[in-house]
């Protein structure tokens, strides 16, 4: 027997016992010193798998006999998840202590949950991204109630449990048709089953690939498997929104590309439509409901959805160009909509989070910094130049155009020049209304500043010096075409 | 011949549903010859997880109850690993020793926090 | 860095500090700055001046590459050659005078950090025009002048009449633009490379090819060089774009001095030599170009019979003067053009200086019938405006006296019909030249005082900032005729302009203009001297006279009154029409069509759309379940029954 070899997922090893060490010293500690030294040393942790991870000899490496794979795309992704959830961990600080919910709990369960995503993202087979999914779904149910006291919070915990474990039957099911039709889980075994199909072959695996990728994409918040965005979104409190908005659809897609480039390669066709199917409903459902918000966590709901719609894009051109393309989205999403949650969370009004539109009325007067950042992010959203976002945008529209795909590169300009509206409405709203009842001073903290600062020069900054990412994201998306 | 050989795979599980009879009815049977019967309302009606089997569903009960037989589904769960484990760990060595040993660590580290949490105390 | 290049940004620095930090910077240091700038880089012109020309040392400095798009590449350059250098000289001097003179005459104005940041950005913007190395940049120079004398014209924002003014200088030199920017793509077209050397080396070689547009094929030079005349002639103000000019007098005084006489109207002048070794090989051009300039000449010179501003009787000079310089480069005399270009710079300059300190000494007053009997009140004004005056009449030994001679005498030599057409209307506009000039000369000091009394006793000499700069440029209409002559257009101008200007051994007009007879040489003198008794009879001898004249020709006086009735023509023609036409678009296509089918009604469909799907949101988990189930079966569709 083979030995096994386990170095290649030292990242995730490690992280998996960091969790299990926090939880017991959570437990074991005294509790006035847990809440602020849990998430501290969380952070520590995830910042030394980061480490791990970038430090990883380049290449290929399976870990794990098989199971388990390591790639440059795969250390893309896991940088992306780790980022931000250090951030969210480092910014939910002074917001979880002023929502009553610093129990040392929510960093372990962050952690867990990011074990779970750099699982998925390093899954080589069936059974062991499935894993990695449950793992990083069963704590995100208790982070989405983790305010149990309140009844939208726990709505939401429960919302997203029923319809994940929904998601979880279709998910399995599509992958036990895939395991029927190509008598393997490991993702080599269905790519070679799959690369000269019979017709039934061809017919079951398409209808089990629908079904696989109509799980991920629930996690992804792609429509029509999207609707319980909005009030999880809403509900969680906002440092778990923040997290939320970020690392699941990080990790999502990752599996999505990964799975379509490699074992669905052999039915390109297939997996190409469901890509252009769910973009465009995303981006025409995201655009279009979040007009009609009032509610800030909900339109940025919205907002996810047609910005999962643009990465979708650039897969669904199916090229490496269009993979570069999702892959730079991706990560100047997770700057901008970061950057966005972090404004967020520092801002509260006679103890309850300020979340509607009103609330941020005359903004650029009483929080000037604030309101210049969430403007840099607005219109970064929006894809306004000289912001990152355009320059995103323009990353996965070109592939679609090369690709032969015109129409879906115009409905995704249409679309931006409608999302236009709500984002530039926010901005509106902090620069010209008259500012309301004064705003709680305890929510903010230098941390929040620091974090929204520096991801405010990223979005603005990206487009003068792109060089550097683009050649970082243009290696990782080559990673997955030998 | 071979739907013969196909049934007589299943002798095993026929041999097992004998005895689980027989061990039922041995038990009620037992019980009935040895002991005295005092029949009363209460002791004839269904058992139910300590409810009354027929009543309104919107009554309030203690979640605790839920609480100790989730934690008891987790500990019988890993009964269930562990006996496939127990009889196949000539072939899987060490790996598969080890493999075991770091799920059940992973347990006891759940079972100290919830024990920790009081979790396993009534009041 | 090289001096060339200090020149150019030095004013463009000065304009940027008191622009940007004028209100910090306050009155006194703004002017302090600009001024120093703009002396600075007259000073250093002498010395590139003396370099270029006089050691014929030219050069060419790339500063840095603008744009390169594949078979398009286009650099910042400053090419420094004779035609460049007089011209640095030209404006530095002239641009300092003016900014040393604006500090008296705009000290009472609300704002003049934004009056002299106007002012350098202007020079900056005309000194990248005369050095410009390629048509790109020539034509950044040429808009950068066309937006600091926008600016400028409407510096008094709150007068109406000053804003419409600026509007109306804007787009007519738009015409001009188009005309110029059709030239430059002509010129990619034809050479595939916008710099000079290499269009200028391959001109011969152009002789006779065709361009094809449409089904038509016109002579490729010709219509090159046509387009770019366009050009030339809305930045000169000359026949049919000359329209702006005088209603750009409603910018303040020194900006008329400087903008609209000495520099920026001088730049199509400046473009026409420039392109000599293009516009030698198209003769259609050249001839195009004299019978412009001639006719604008005397067209502008019986307007300025009748006018009774005295900015406007002046502008109307400067545009006739133009024509003189546009038929001397038609007739291929383009040192000639150059020559008087500069005396003109001086001389005009001083004229309207000196007509803005008359304006000044009467708080505002511009109309002539409202002067009268100043000599006495101002006699430094009074001794410079005979200055310029004699200079402008080409009254020997004055500026204009060699310049203006040399321009006639070279159309009469250049043999044509076309130089006999200009010579004839060059002489009669001589004539005119000097008439108008002494009757404003003498409505103005003369006869009696027709202000009021309270105007009277405010009368005052300028002060001596102003009085200053008006000395040097009284020098320079003095002596810059004798000083210039010989190099500019005599013995030495071989030697002078060396390679910057082209003149085909053809085209000798200027060379033969040196073995004429007494008689053709001496007329301008001749009429010149005849204007000036004219205008002594007509407004001081018999003051009763002109009104009887202009009751005997009052067709003609009417005529002249209303400036050929040209912006009447211009209103019912193009004005009207185009406003009814846009009023049409605006109302009927804009808000109607457009805003309705791209606008309205997408909105309505956007609100529609957005309240529907934020309906779908019900709440309801089981709805959430359904959405999630429809999708994977609407997916699983798709493929077995659309695409199966």
């Amino acid at each position: 027997m083979t030995p096994v070899v386990f170095l290649p997922a030292l990242p995730e090893l490690f992280l998996a016992l960091a969790s299990l060490g926090l939880l017991l010293i959570g437990v074991l500690a005294a509790p006035e010193r847990t809440a602020k030294g849990i998430p501290l040393l969380g952070a520590l942790a995830l910042a030394v798998t980061l480490a791990l991870v970038i430090q990883a000899p380049a290449g290929r490496a399976e870990a794990f006999y098989g199971m388990f794979v390591t790639d440059g795309f795969a250390v893309f992704a896991e940088a992306l998840v780790l980022l931000a959830a250090i951030a969210t961990l480092l910014a939910g600080l002074r917001f979880n202590a002023w929502q009553g919910i610093d129990r040392f709990e929510l960093p372990v369960l962050v952690l867990l949950s990011v074990t779970g995503m750099l699982a998925m993202i390093t899954a080589n087979d069936l059974i062991s991204f499935y894993i990695g999914l449950e793992l990083q779904s069963l704590p995100l149910y208790v982070l989405a109630a983790f305010k149990r006291d309140s009844a939208r919070s726990t709505e939401a915990g429960l919302k997203y449990f029923v319809l994940s474990a929904l998601s979880s039957g279709l998910l399995l099911f599509g992958a036990s048709l895939l395991y029927g039709f190509s008598a393997g889980t490991s993702y080599e075994a269905i790519g070679h089953a799959l690369v000269q199909p019979d017709a039934m072959t061809a017919i079951g695996a398409v209808i089990g690939l629908v079904f696989l990728l109509a799980g991920v994409a629930f996690k992804l918040s792609a429509a029509p498997f999207h609707m319980w965005t909005p009030d999880v979104y809403e509900g969680s409190p906002t440092s778990v929104t923040a997290f939320f908005a970020v690392g699941p659809k990080v990790a999502a897609l990752a599996v999505f590309a990964r799975l379509a480039f490699g074992p669905f390669s052999g039915l390109a066709a297939a997996w190409h439509d469901v890509a252009w199917l769910l973009c465009v409903a995303s981006l025409v459902v995201g655009g279009f409901a979040a007009i009609n918000q009032t509610n800030l966590k909900r339109m940025m709901a919205y907002s996810s959805i047609s910005h999962v719609g643009f990465a979708l894009m650039g897969l669904a051109a199916g090229t490496e160009e269009g993979l570069r393309g999702m892959l730079v989205y991706l990560g100047v999403y997770t700057f901008m909509n970061l950057g966005t949650f972090v404004v967020l969370l520092g801002l509260g009004r006679d103890g309850a989070i300020a979340e509607s539109l009103s609330d941020l009325a005359g903004l650029s007067k009483t929080r000037p910094g604030a309101a210049l950042a969430l403007t840099i992010f607005f219109l970064s959203l929006a894809g306004l130049p000289p912001t990152a976002g355009v320059f995103a945008k323009m990353f996965v529209l070109l592939p679609a155009l090369h690709a032969g795909m015109p129409g879906l590169a115009i409905l995704g300009i249409v679309m931006s020049a409608v999302a236009c509206f709500y984002y530039l409405r926010v901005v509106k709203v902090m620069y010209f209304d008259e500012p309301g009842l004064p705003l709680d001073a305890d929510v903010a903290s230098g941390t929040q500043q620091a974090i929204f600062a520096l991801a405010a020069c990223v979005v603005l900054f990206l487009c003068v010096i792109p060089g550097p990412f683009l050649s970082i994201a243009g290696a990782a998306a080559h990673t997955l075409f030998p | 011949m071979s739907s013969l050989n196909y049934l007589g795979e299943y002798l095993p599980i026929f041999v097992f549903l004998v005895i689980a009879l027989a061990f039922g009815v041995v038990a009620i049977a037992g019980s009935w010859l040895a002991a005295k019967q005092k029949p009363d309302a209460v002791k004839l009606a269904a058992y139910e997880c300590g409810f009354e089997a027929f009543d309104d569903a919107r009554r309030k009960f203690d979640v605790r109850f839920y609480l100790v037989s989730i934690l008891f589904i987790i500990f019988d769960l890993e009964v269930a690993f562990l006996f496939p484990w127990a009889i196949s760990l000539s072939k899987i060595g060490l790996y598969g020793f080890w493999s075991m040993m770091l799920f059940l660590a992973v347990l006891t580290v759940g079972f100290i926090y919830e024990w920790k949490k009081g979790a396993l105390e009534w009041e | 860095m090289s001096l060339p290049v200090a020149i150019v940004f030095l004013p463009l620095i000065a304009a940027a500090m008191t622009g940007l930090f004028g209100r910090s910077l306050g009155d006194k240091l703004s002017q302090l700055i600009t001024c120093l700038a703009l002396l600075a880089a007259a000073a250093l012109s002498l010395f590139v001046f003396q370099d270029a020309v006089l050691a014929h040392h030219t050069q060419s400095i790339v500063l840095l590459r603008w744009i390169d798009t594949g078979p398009m590449s286009v650099s910042w350059g400053i090419r420094v050659d004779s035609l460049s250098a007089v011209m640095m000289l030209v404006v530095t001097v002239v641009s300092a005078m003016v900014h040393v003179y604006s500090v008296g005459y705009m000290a009472h104005d609300k704002s003049i950090p934004r009056f002299m940041s106007y002012l350098s950005l202007f020079t900056f913007a005309m000194l990248m025009l005369v050095t410009a190395d390629n048509f790109v940049q020539l034509f950044f120079g040429w808009e950068g002048v066309g937006l600091a004398s926008y600016l400028l014209i409407g510096f008094w924002f709150d007068r109406p009449s000053a804003n419409a003014a600026a509007i109306k200088a804007f787009v007519v030199n738009r015409v001009g633009d188009l005309g110029f920017m059709l030239g430059i793509f002509a010129i990619f077209v034809l050479f595939g490379t916008f710099d000079f050397t290499p269009v200028f080396a391959a001109a011969p070689q152009m002789v006779g090819k065709t361009m094809a547009f449409l089904s038509w094929h016109p002579d490729a030079l010709t219509v090159t060089g046509i387009l770019l005349l366009i050009g030339a002639m809305g930045k000169s103000a000359q026949l049919g774009l000359h329209t702006w000019l005088p209603d750009a007098m409603e910018g303040p005084t020194p900006v008329s001095a400087l903008i609209h006489a000495a520099t920026m109207v001088t730049a199509g002048v400046f473009m026409l030599c420039r392109l000599s070794p293009l516009l030698e090989y198209a003769p259609v051009v050249l001839n195009t170009v004299v019978v412009v300039g001639a006719t604008t000449a005397i067209f502008a010179a019986t307007i300025g019979l009748a006018q009774t501003d005295i900015k406007r009787v002046i502008a109307y000079s400067t545009c006739s003067q133009l024509g003189y310089m546009f038929f001397a480069a038609g007739v291929s005399a383009y040192p000639a053009a150059m020559f008087h270009l500069t005396t003109h710079a001086f001389f005009k300059a001083l004229l309207f200086l000196a007509a803005g300190s008359v304006i000044h000494a009467l708080g505002g007053e511009q109309d002539m019938r409202k002067m009268g009997g100043l000599w006495k009140l101002i006699p430094i004004t009074y001794a410079l405006m005979w200055i310029g005056n004699l200079a402008l009449a080409g009254i020997y030994p004055f500026a204009g006296f060699y310049s203006k001679d040399i321009i006639v005498d070279a159309a009469y030599a250049a043999g044509s019909s076309f130089g006999y057409y200009a010579f004839i209307l060059g002489v009669a506009a001589a004539f005119l030249t000097s008439f108008y000039s002494w009757r404003l000369l003498f409505m103005t000091f003369h006869g009696k005082a027709r202000m009021d009394a309270h105007r009277l006793s405010h009368v005052h000499e300028a002060p001596p900032v102003m009085l200053v700069p008006l000395f040097v440029l009284a020098l320079g209409a003095i002596f810059a005729g004798y000083l210039g002559y010989e190099s500019f257009v005599g013995a030495g101008q071989a030697a002078f302009w060396g390679p910057s200007i082209l003149i085909l051994p053809i085209h000798q007009a200027l060379a033969n203009a040196e073995h004429l007879s007494w008689m053709v040489t001496h007329v301008t003198l001749i009429v010149g001297v005849l204007g000036i008794a004219l205008a002594w009879v007509f407004y001081v001898v018999a003051p009763g006279l002109p009104g009887q004249v202009a009751g005997t020709f009052a067709l003609l006086y009417r005529l002249f009154l209303n400036k050929w009735y040209v912006d009447e023509l211009y209103h019912a023609v193009l004005t009207r029409p185009v406003g009814i036409l846009a009023r049409w678009l605006w109302k009927g296509g804009d808000q109607l069509v457009i805003d309705g089918l791209t606008t309205d009604i997408p909105v309505a469909a956007t609100r529609a759309l957005s309240i529907q799907f934020s309906r779908l949101e019900t709440g309801y988990i089981f709805h959430y379940a359904y959405a999630m189930l429809f999708g994977v079966v609407g997916l699983v569709s798709w493929y077995l029954v659309v695409r199966p």
